[in-house]
């Protein structure tokens, strides 16, 4: 992640660009070229904010500069346009409309799905200018004569014609959209990208609208793009009908690939490798077409090997050799494991406030709830229901329908018949996202947590969607300029206390810790009523005591409904307890009457009961 | 750095000029010395001030037009390593033409344009920014010729164009710093027209195949006009990109639209492929083959195709008993590269020729001064004898020649594919200069 | 406008293509079904089938021996190719594997190209199929009326292999449920190598039976390789019956529109892809299931 001294970034770009001409030369860079490596690397900043952040990669991006590029280039060519920048902009536009319209196609699918309809659908854009627009777009022949900018600035009128002169022009453009880029890397949509990326779906399930968020990507992305391929018209003087072939966008896959994605500079730096031995290949070495397969070896190798491409490899190194990220050992986590007991334990967190404080009913009742799956029942004809403030258990032997159960109530799978009622109102049908933006969140058996982030960044997530709601376009918006949010984590963070490993990537917790980070995913959220789900699984005996302690506190303030396998934990926990059996409720009690009571005895208590011993 | 400008409240633009100023300042060092006394424009005089001059080059070498464009880069080096040694050949057309032009030894790159404009464009930036290309050519495609048309004129650098047959060359698409030695689209259809209504009749049914740009659609946009008056009707005209792998569907449009002509507009590889297509699809035995913008090496890797079939070209070699150039020619390119040159290589030999002719006549590699010398409109040799420049459009006036594919037991030799039916004067085949909307823009 | 012997000629061309599209889109979509991996150098091992089988034709003269070589080499490829490296990727993001696939196929291109040129190469038909076949509401290229029929062949050969081996059986179940397969017992990754060489056989035959119909260019595999993605997004991502059905319903698109306007063939193809998305997201044969 990019989190440096304010502005630090940004300078050094700045002083990059400015320094640029004077030392490029020297390396053996023609003014074009870089002026085409800057095209490229503004190209991917769109291409890196979508692929690298947000994780969704298109091999389509030609469609939006293909079309960014012919609407500025039609403009100037064709209707008498004169203003340069404003028909960059035009195009820019453009192919953000475009971008939005294929995205509400393409984001229908994930994965290897979204993959193979970008390629097509930018397959469609470069047939349909080729034969229903060729009168706009010129076809074959693209759109030649494509003028250079000039400013009338009253006194005197600057024009930047080729070359050098161009380029501060060109290098503007890329500075204005470096700034863009990192102001929304580092607002709380970015945040929310980097959750998509690394788990969709817990990104849905804290109660962000992650479809909403992939859209703005693709957006934001197509716009890049469009404003890149207008410059392109500009460079060359000619809009080629070669931005809309898959070449195109499988170079600045590869170029972003190669020089590092998700780091925004990454595709900067790949277009200049790549242009610079296109040349070096084929000018110095003499290699001529050989120079497009040592790309490829580079890039198959770089994606082997070294998955954050050159910027991610010598951000690796340079925290190598600075020892910056040496990890903190096993027996430092060890002292900090023992050493926090002896904090006092925070202040409970408050819930998020009722949305209608009238309602007195039970928080959730659940009538009828079935599920089948073909011709297995999971769950058949449950009633089930939780008063305001309870602390409720969950038993029952495996494959009785537990997990089946907590996805249903909080609408991760819709239930084959039966209501559900969440404080008075029908959540029936609701998506997940919509449930937990009004108070119902649960956390998971398996972990579900943001790998790739740290443990302050993944409670930032999930703390965002209660603050800010399932979707929220404040590009520009600081996330320390988020209220209450630090608070709000940071409360999380002592809560699970995890305070001291705030700023610990996810992948060097101990399971333990992990464990806890999942409680507090959940927490995060504020919701009122909260559905845990095995929070002791896996966990060492001393590790339960201390999560049970975490899980009392947490219950003060909400409502709390837990499963697990370890009775004697969950029997010390809760007030009340229902016991699944085959999909069905068997029993409904106090602990004290389900473990005297003799069909749970015989049915459940008795086939496992080493178990529990254990 | 520029935080803290910004901050102080100085504007993006103040900083822009400040970046300006800077790179001006660094840069200007850096320019050679007016050679001659006249104001820099283009590459000029920074490219000519040592004793060399360069032309960047770009010709197709992969692709479909890939075998096309190896011969005219045939044409190409042989006219440099004639200007540079002040051969004979280039004496009889450019009388002043002592060593190299202007006494500058002629260099030059070559770049492979895959016959696409982006490539050629890129190409030819390159050469003009880091080599300082007195002069560019390339074309083979009419895309790639009407790209570096326009890539000229805002560069100020003369463009010598290649294999073109789209009229938009110098017509909508003409700039001041184009000029082009071939014929195109409205010559060969006003000299093949007569021809074929000649031979096949008034009233006829034609169909097309055409490659879908500009020289495809000029092409056959001037054969249907032209053939109209003769009463002539389109019934299919299948449009197809360049490169296609495989024209069966095309073909089958055109099997079933009851046509008595087909008129193959295609050109290199995909002319070759379309015509083997046509056979296997019994197209050919249905109806007869017209090749209205002749193809080098069609009819010898159509392995037979051509027997019978009209074309109209730029020169064929057999001419060489009428023009005594075209025989000296003949015989130096056969000498260097062991083949009979087509009409790619005569294009490029001539059109450097005249490029030489017109620098050694202004006196100067000064554009705005060769580009006059053009439009003179002298009178001027080539290898298919006197032309001229038109001034309006940069198109030059020359005969064009129609031929018909041999039958193989009429052939001579090995090259001996067509009959040399007729050499149209060029005169009466031009379009008025304003007909097809040329505004040719400024010399500075 | 619309000519009935051009509607037969279009449909009957349309057949041709469409059956080899089937089953170059067979070959993608088992590895996918079964490996969970996107091949995107596919196209890549078509063209390699072509170029392997022209070098043997170079050598024997023999068109049998260069579809036997054809196919074997791009087979023995696939295998390595998935032991050396694909093996590797399992357990990665999809999108690495996406990128590794996508490097590999450029390299193959560019190496192909580095050998052989850019310049097209000629593999002629078999003498047995040279010529023209008059079928009496049209003429057609008789090696491609060989070709729907060996096409055919190849097709019912995977089909017994899918539907009658216990190979198949473990490769169905694997589209199904890969997870269950691992608890069979089974050494999927022995399973996940020999599919993956018979995916990339599919391929590799095709793009030597189809050499003769077309010449051979490094970049023939390109624009292929779109053509399979719209088939199988058609079909359905996995489903074997689905990349047959989506072969064929893309090859009668492309026909078809191209009796009124080739130009348009592929928008149309694509309008059709999306209309899929838009009414059946898991294509006509698709399960819901895998991403």
């Amino acid at each position: 992640m990019l989190k440096q001294r304010p502005f630090l970034i940004e300078t050094l770009t700045a002083i990059g660009l400015i320094a640029a001409p004077f030392l490029l030369p020297h390396l053996g860079f023609a003014p074009n070229t870089v002026n085409r490596i800057l095209v490229w690397g503004l190209f991917g900043l769109g291409f890196d904010i979508l692929f690298g952040f947000t994780g969704l990669l298109s091999f389509g991006q030609s469609a939006f500069y293909g079309t960014g590029g012919f609407v500025a280039a039609y403009l100037l060519t064709r209707a008498g346009f004169s203003n340069v920048l404003g028909a960059l902009i035009i195009g820019m536009i453009a192919a953000a409309v475009t971008g939005y319209l294929i995205g509400l196609i393409a984001l229908r699918r994930t994965g290897i799905y979204f993959a193979m309809i970008t390629v097509a659908i930018a397959e469609v854009f470069f047939f349909v200018e080729f034969n229903p627009l060729s009168d706009f777009t010129g076809g074959e022949n693209g759109l030649p004569g494509v003028p250079t900018p000039s400013f009338n600035l009253g006194f005197t009128t600057v024009h930047f014609t080729n070359g050098w002169s161009l380029y501060q022009f060109i290098a503007l453009c890329y500075f204005v959209g470096v700034i863009i880029a990192l102001r929304i890397v580092r607002s709380p949509v970015g945040a929310i990208f980097s959750a998509i990326r690394d788990n969709p779906l817990r990104a849905t399930a804290v109660g962000h609208n992650i479809h909403g968020y992939k859209l703005t990507a693709f957006v934001i992305a197509a716009a890049y793009a469009g404003f890149a391929g207008g410059l392109l018209g500009v460079l060359q003087a000619f809009m080629p009908p070669d931005a809309f072939t898959f070449d195109t966008s499988g170079q600045l896959v590869m170029q972003t690939a190669i020089g590092g994605r998700g780091t925004l500079f990454g595709p900067l730096v790949g277009a200049a490798v790549w242009l610079f031995l296109q040349d070096f290949l084929q000018a110095a070495l003499g290699l001529g077409a050989a120079w497009k397969l040592v790309l490829g070896v580079v890039f198959v190798v770089l994606v082997c090997f070294l998955r954050g491409g050159i910027v991610g490899g010598l951000a690796d190194l340079y925290g190598l050799v600075s020892g910056k990220r040496a990890r903190p050992a096993a027996e430092t986590e060890e002292e900090a494991e023992i050493e926090t007991p002896q904090q006092a334990p925070p202040a409970p967190m408050q819930a998020k406030e009722v949305a209608h404080p009238a309602y007195s009913g039970p928080i959730l009742k659940a009538t009828g709830l079935t599920k089948r799956y073909g011709g297995l029942v999971a769950n058949s004809d449950i009633d089930f229901s939780v008063n305001q403030g309870e602390l409720r258990g969950i038993i029952g032997p495996n494959g009785a329908g537990k997990s089946t159960f907590f996805k249903m109530l909080t609408c991760e799978i819709a239930p084959t018949s039966g209501q559900i009622v969440f404080e008075g109102r029908d959540i029936t049908g609701l998506k997940v996202t919509e449930v937990c933006q009004l108070g119902l969140t649960k956390s998971y058996q398996v972990n579900q947590l943001f790998t790739g982030l740290t443990v302050r960044q993944n409670l930032t997530i999930a703390a965002l969607a209660e603050l800010r709601g399932k979707f929220r376009l404040d590009l520009f918006r600081k996330l320390s300029g988020v209220k209450g949010l630090t608070e709000q984590v940071e409360h999380t963070l002592a809560l699970v206390n995890l305070t001291r490993r705030a700023d610990t990537p996810v992948s060097e917790l101990a399971y333990g810790e992990k464990r806890r980070l999942e409680i507090g995913l959940a927490l995060a959220t504020s919701p009122r009523l909260l559905l845990l789900d095995e929070p002791l699984a896996g966990m060492s005996p001393r590790e339960r005591v201390e999560t049970v302690k975490l899980l009392k506190s947490i219950a003060r303030g909400r409502t709390v409904i837990i499963i697990d396998h370890d009775m004697d934990s969950l029997f010390e926990l809760v007030e009340r307890v229902t016991v699944l059996q085959e999909g069905k409720v068997l029993l409904d009690g106090t602990p004290e009457e389900i473990r005297t009571n003799a069909a749970v005895q015989e049915a459940y208590l008795g086939g496992v009961h080493g178990e529990i011993a254990a | 750095m520029t935080d803290d400008l910004i901050r102080r409240g100085l504007s993006r633009r103040g900083l822009l000029q400040t970046t300006a100023s800077l790179i001006g300042g660094s840069m200007l060092p850096a320019m050679p010395a007016f050679a001659e006394d006249k104001p820099a424009i283009g590459s000029y005089p920074a490219g000519v001030s040592g004793s060399t001059a360069f032309i960047g080059i770009s010709v197709p070498r992969t692709g479909t037009y890939a075998v096309q464009g190896e011969d005219e880069l045939k044409g190409y080096q042989l006219a440099i390593e004639h200007i540079n040694s002040g051969h004979d050949l280039i004496k009889k057309i450019s009388p002043k033409t002592s060593k190299g032009v202007l006494g500058k030894e002629l260099k030059f790159g070559v770049a492979d344009s895959a016959a696409k404009p982006n490539e050629a464009v890129q190409a030819q930036q390159r050469f003009i920014s880091e080599n300082k290309a007195i002069m560019i050519t390339g074309g083979t495609s009419s895309a790639v010729a009407v790209a570096l048309n326009k890539l000229a004129q805002r560069e100020h650098v003369l463009f010598v164009c290649g294999i073109s047959g789209s009229n938009d060359t110098t017509g909508k698409d003409c700039v001041r710093y184009g000029f082009r030695q071939n014929f195109f689209g409205q010559t060969a259809a006003a000299a093949i027209g007569p021809v074929i209504v000649r031979e096949f009749g008034k009233n006829k049914k034609a169909a097309y195949l055409t490659p879908d740009y500009t020289y495809g659609h000029t092409v056959t946009k001037s054969m249907q006009d032209f053939l109209a008056t003769a009463g002539w009707t389109t019934v299919t005209n299948q449009v197809a990109p360049l490169g296609a792998p495989d024209y069966s569907s095309y073909l089958l449009n055109v099997a079933n639209s009851g046509a008595d002509v087909l008129i193959n507009v295609n050109w290199g590889h995909d002319a070759v492929l379309s015509t083997q297509q046509a056979k296997q699809f019994g197209v050919l035995d249905k109806m007869k083959l017209v090749v209205p913008y002749q193809v080098p090496f069609i009819a010898r890797e159509t392995g037979g195709l051509m027997q019978g079939v009209y074309a109209a070209t730029d020169y064929w070699w057999t001419i060489e008993d009428k023009f005594p150039l075209a025989k000296m020619f003949n015989e130096a390119f056969e000498k260097k590269y062991g083949y009979k040159p087509e009409w790619g290589a005569e294009n490029a030999y001539v059109s450097f020729a005249h490029w030489a002719r017109m620098c050694e006549q202004a006196g100067s590699f000064n554009p705005p001064d060769v580009i006059k010398a053009y439009e003179k409109g002298e009178t001027l040799p080539s290898l298919v004898g006197d032309v001229h420049y038109r001034p309006e459009d940069h198109q030059c006036v020359r005969p064009v020649i129609i031929v018909k594919g041999k039958m193989q037991k009429d052939m001579k030799n090995k090259e001996d594919w067509y009959d040399v039916v007729e050499i149209v004067p060029g005169e009466g085949l031009m379009q008025k200069p304003d007909a097809f909307g040329c505004h040719p823009g400024d010399y500075s | 406008m619309i000519s009935w012997p051009n509607l037969v000629s279009q449909l009957f061309n349309g057949l041709a293509l469409g059956a080899l599209l089937a089953l170059i889109s067979s070959g993608l979509t088992i590895i996918y079904g079964t490996l969970g991996v996107l091949n995107l150098a596919h196209g890549a091992m078509f063209m390699i089938g072509g170029y392997a089988g022209f070098v043997a034709y170079q050598y024997t003269e023999s068109f049998l021996i260069a579809v036997i070589a054809g196919s074997l080499f791009v087979m023995l490829l696939g295998v390595v190719m998935e032991r050396v490296i694909i093996r590797h990727f399992y357990h990665r993001p999809h999108e690495d594997q996406l990128l590794v696939t996508f490097g590999l196929g450029i390299c193959f291109v560019e190496l192909v190209r580095l050998i052989f040129s850019s310049q097209s190469q000629l593999v002629p038909p078999p003498a047995l199929f040279q010529g023209i076949t008059n079928l009496g509401f049209m003429f057609y290229p008789t090696y491609r009326l060989a070709v729907v029929g060996i096409v055919a062949v190849a097709l019912g050969a995977l089909f017994i292999v899918l539907y009658r081996t216990r190979l198949g059986m473990i490769v169905r179940a694997g589209i199904e449920d890969s997870v269950m397969v691992d608890s069979l017992g089974i050494n999927v990754y022995r399973v996940f190598m020999v599919v993956f060489g018979i995916g990339a056989m599919a391929a590799g035959f095709a793009g030597i039976v189809n050499a003769p119909v077309v010449s051979l260019t490094p970049g023939i595999g390109d624009d292929i390789l779109v053509q399979t993605f719209v088939v199988v997004v058609i079909g359905g991502v996995g489903s074997f019956p689905g990349a047959i059905l989506g072969g064929l319903i893309a090859g009668e698109i492309i026909s078809v529109t191209s009796m009124f306007n080739p130009g348009y063939a592929y928008v149309m193809l694509f309008a059709a892809m999306t209309l899929v998305l838009v009414v059946r997201p898991h294509g006509l044969l698709g399960v819901q299931g895998r991403e």
